[in-house]
């Protein structure tokens, strides 16, 4: 199979502007993308596009991707829609990648994007929860929130965890989105901030919960048969993994694990020949601060009920073993549902060729993202290396 | 001769003291009434009929399959038309060729169904009768102040203890004591005081004289409430003592019961080991129906106490009045022929076991999710019992827009994902509302069962289905 390579990829701010449109969003962010790439990519070089929204707000239900892609010059070029709830965007970059190992394609477009805050609260919940299992879960008056929530009850029950270490998901987060220009909520917060927050479905409150965003992002992949004509760059999509998971939580084995993400990550990481200590950093899910210590243990980071102590022992702050979230994750940065999964290879992207500013690390050579549908229906994770050119 | 198998009554935990309607109008117009009872947000007529009669059902050992007739009488149905027996029969298990029955019009319904019921019985058949109401008025109305909430059934059994007696009724017209027209959601009445009096006084009187016994030796006897006032000042002419009157009436805790006053007043009178008790329904219009029940050695499972103590913005909170109603931005669309299609599950808890490896689904369907086998399940009934495994509590601001009513009338609720008890072992999971009443909270771990409340409403149409609320250790 043909090694897939990302050669540019780049994102808006991510934040509330009500008065932008989803295809001005999505051209700055393809603007963005094209800008990273060291050489020209001209418009007519690429061959697919592939796009991932939920389609908030219902602006665009049907045709969304070429609504966007033809609006940027992408004319007459097949493009996809992916809409795997808040895994969107990830799936939209292994869709790039199958294109480009399938040998249809050598440069592929993957973007994503949704507008959520141009709407009134009501309808924002009602979009928030459409992912949920309509019929029976939903019916109980839960979106998202009240999901993970109920997730968090069966952590906090099985675990040596308490709400307070949901509060430093939050503090490592802001710390880090604090230091990201493109962040929503770029300030930090302090460990009292957190915890004291309104309730928002116990035992959740407001700083375990990520906001609701607008935005777009997007990546340009090519095939390693083209790859010298855009840059010396050598970002390699070195493993893929995504499974599905029963959409509703009570039909599952577990509500303390999400098996979709154990399952992406086992492939991934035996794709990419690498174990989690290899990793130097990671952009994991962190909808809500729950779902941030469930990902530690589904990726492997550490045994399953560990979670709290990686966090409390600073294991994945910016200085420490492994990193998670340095763009300030879904918690900061912000969540504007199909953009999110692109917008953390954005930021592996900047963190792999040296491009991540105040947050950049020490020369990290693999990095992960992991990105999740619902809550745990789609999970995608991809490991990107950063290889030696002329090795 | 038509004995009872056993007696239910239920009442909403919820009660609004009359000082608290004092304090806030400046006046309480109803008499003799210390407080109301207040259906919960997801709470009406028929909910709180599944209540008494499942009560009543499990007083009586009965299996609801066999039970032959089914005789509702209520003022205030969910629907004005749509009947409830249907929605009823399936909650409460019943089988499909169950004759069934609605009586309305008249507070006067409940008894008259059980008049309906006690023929159905004489002519063999297992009979359950249920009385359900919560009437409302104007704000400032005594049919208002005095409106509580409440239902009561009975299981008649040609071979059960006790017995049921040969009703009498008479009718004398007396129009604007008490009516609703046609459209309209509140009762009222003109309020002529003398004129109500008369009305109640003479009408009971002449169908209690009609009864064969005399209502003197009755130490307890179940008349119809409409407030705390009225029936004592009929004491003398029915010739009992006003003891009789308070050992058999509700609505001095409970408020005007409508429909359902006479039976609750029988069910508390029988559960405070009163044996002989005479019942007398009075309604709208100018009716009464009166008749003798031998509660000897008849089972009562009653629930009627309060919990939860409302002031007056929390009633009007609770009833819906001061509340939006569903705002816009759309609710998750579940269509009714879909949702009928889950009625054994969202009524009965009927789950699949998977024919292969015998794992219990819920709703049963699609593939085993123990051993993948595709649509092979064979229907079994939950007892409804479980064990809490997750949960949370949705506060202001967290509810989707089809459960932001709930959430203004009711306040927090508990969303909860429970392991159900399997029939024999074994156990199945699902996501359900948790019931709570006052300062209850709900667990990881805590055993609950099931009842029958309002889901939501769509499209104008009623959703009714199972939640759990805490087991009584």
């Amino acid at each position: 199979m043909r090694d897939v390579y990302v050669i540019g990829a780049g994102q808006t701010p991510f934040g509330a502007f009500p008065g932008r449109s989803y295809r001005d969003l999505f051209a700055e962010a393809f603007s963005a993308a094209r800008d990273s790439v060291d050489g020209d990519v001209p418009t007519g070089d690429i061959d697919e596009a592939v796009v991932g929204t939920l389609g908030v707000g219902g602006r665009q239900l049907g045709l969304p991707g070429p609504a966007v892609t033809e609006h940027v010059g992408l004319h007459n070029v097949p493009c996809t829609r992916i809409e795997n709830a808040c895994a969107a965007g990830g799936y939209a970059v292994r869709q790039a990648v199958q294109a480009i190992r399938s040998g249809m394609a050598d440069v592929v477009l993957a973007g994503g994007f949704d507008v959520m805050t141009d709407m009134s609260g009501d309808v924002t919940k009602y979009w928030l929860g459409v992912s949920g299992e309509t019929e029976w879960e939903r019916l109980t008056g839960t979106t998202f929130s009240g999901v993970y929530a109920q997730m968090a009850s069966a952590y906090l029950e099985a675990y040596d965890a308490t709400p307070e270490d949901f509060g430093r998901v939050a503090v490592k987060n802001h710390a880090n989105g604090a230091k990201n220009p493109k962040a929503h909520l770029g300030f930090e917060c302090s460990l009292e901030d957190a915890v004291s927050a309104p309730e928002v479905a116990e035992p959740l409150n407001l700083y375990h919960c990520c906001p609701t965003s607008d935005g777009a992002a997007a990546a340009l992949l090519v095939s390693e048969d083209v790859v010298d004509a855009y840059t010396d760059e050598r970002i390699r999509v070195a493993g893929v993994g995504a499974a599905s998971e029963r959409v509703g939580l009570a039909q599952r084995d577990s509500y303390t694990a999400i098996s979709a993400s154990q399952v992406a990550a086992k492939a991934a990481y035996e794709a990419a020949g690498v174990t989690p200590a290899d990793l130097d950093f990671a952009e994991v899910h962190d909808c809500f601060a729950i779902a941030e210590l469930v990902a530690y243990e589904d990726l492997g980071f550490c045994e399953p009920g560990e979670a709290a102590r990686l966090l409390r022992e600073g294991y994945t702050d910016p200085d420490g073993e492994l990193p998670v979230n340095t763009s300030g994750g879904l918690k900061s940065k912000g969540h504007p549902i199909g953009a999110t999964g692109i917008g953390q290879v954005a930021e592996a992207f900047d963190q792999l060729t040296g491009d991540a500013g105040e947050r950049q690390l020490e020369a990290p050579r693999y990095g992960l993202t992991h990105n999740v549908g619902g809550s745990g229906g789609a999970s995608v994770v991809h490991v990107f290396e950063r290889e030696e050119v002329g090795a | 001769m038509t004995g009872i198998a056993g007696v239910g009554a239920y009442a909403p935990a919820g009660r609004l003291p009359a000082e608290a309607v004092t304090a806030a109008r400046g006046q309480f117009a109803a008499s003799g009434i210390e407080q109301t009872a207040v259906p919960d947000a997801d709470e009406d007529t028929l909910t709180m009929a599944y209540e008494a009669a499942t009560r009543a059902l499990d007083a009586a050992a009965c299996d609801p399959s066999a039970v032959d007739g089914l005789f509702v009488g209520t003022t205030n149905p969910p629907y004005e038309e749509e009947a409830v027996a249907p929605r009823l029969v399936s909650t409460l298990g019943l089988s499909a060729d169950v004759t069934t029955r609605q009586l309305e019009g008249s507070t006067r319904a409940g008894v008259d169904a059980l008049v309906d019921a006690r023929e159905a019985a004489e002519a063999g058949g297992r009979a359950l009768v249920v009385a359900s109401d919560a009437p409302r008025g104007p704000p400032d109305d005594p049919v208002e102040h005095a409106g509580g909430a409440g239902a009561a059934a009975l299981v008649l059994d040609p071979d059960a203890p006790g017995e049921v007696g040969e009703p009498v009724e008479h009718v004398s017209p007396y129009p604007g004591t008490r009516f609703r027209p046609a459209g309209a959601a509140e009762t009222t009445g003109l309020g002529v005081t003398e004129y109500d009096r008369e009305a109640f006084r003479e009408t009971v009187a002449a169908a209690a004289a009609a009864l064969a016994t005399d209502l003197g030796d009755a130490d307890a006897l179940a008349l119809q409430s409409p407030d705390g006032g009225l029936p004592y000042r009929a004491a003398g002419a029915l010739g009992v003592d006003t003891a009789a009157i308070q050992a058999g009436t509700t609505v001095h805790d409970l408020g005007d019961t409508g429909a359902a006053s006479p039976l609750l007043g029988l069910a508390s009178a029988l559960a405070g080991d009163h044996e002989s008790v005479p019942v007398i329904g009075y309604g709208s219009g100018g009716g009464a129906t009166a008749l003798v029940v031998d509660g000897s050695a008849v089972p009562v499972e009653i629930d009627l106490d309060g919990v939860e103590t409302l002031d007056y913005a929390g009633y009007l909170r609770r009833r819906g009045e001061v509340t939006t109603g569903e705002p816009e931005g759309g609710g998750a669309y579940v269509s009714v022929p879909n949702w009928r299609r889950t009625i054994p599950q969202r009524h009965r808890l009927v789950a699949g076991r998977c024919r292969e490896c015998g794992t219990l689904a819920f709703p049963p369907g699609g593939a085993c999710t123990d051993c993948g086998t595709l649509d092979a399940y064979d229907d079994v009934a939950l007892p409804g019992s479980g064990v809490v495994e997750a949960t949370t509590v949705i506060g202001q601001g967290g509810a989707p827009p089809e459960f932001v009513e709930q959430q203004a009338r009711g306040g927090s609720y508990v969303s909860a994902i429970v392991a159900l008890d399997g029939p024999e072992g074994g156990s199945v999971s699902t996501p359900v509302q948790v019931l709570r009443e006052g300062e209850e909270s709900v667990a990881v771990g805590d055993r609950v069962e099931a009842t029958i409340r309002r889901i939501y409403t769509q499209e104008g149409v009623a959703r009714y289905g199972v939640k759990m609320r805490l087991a009584v250790a």
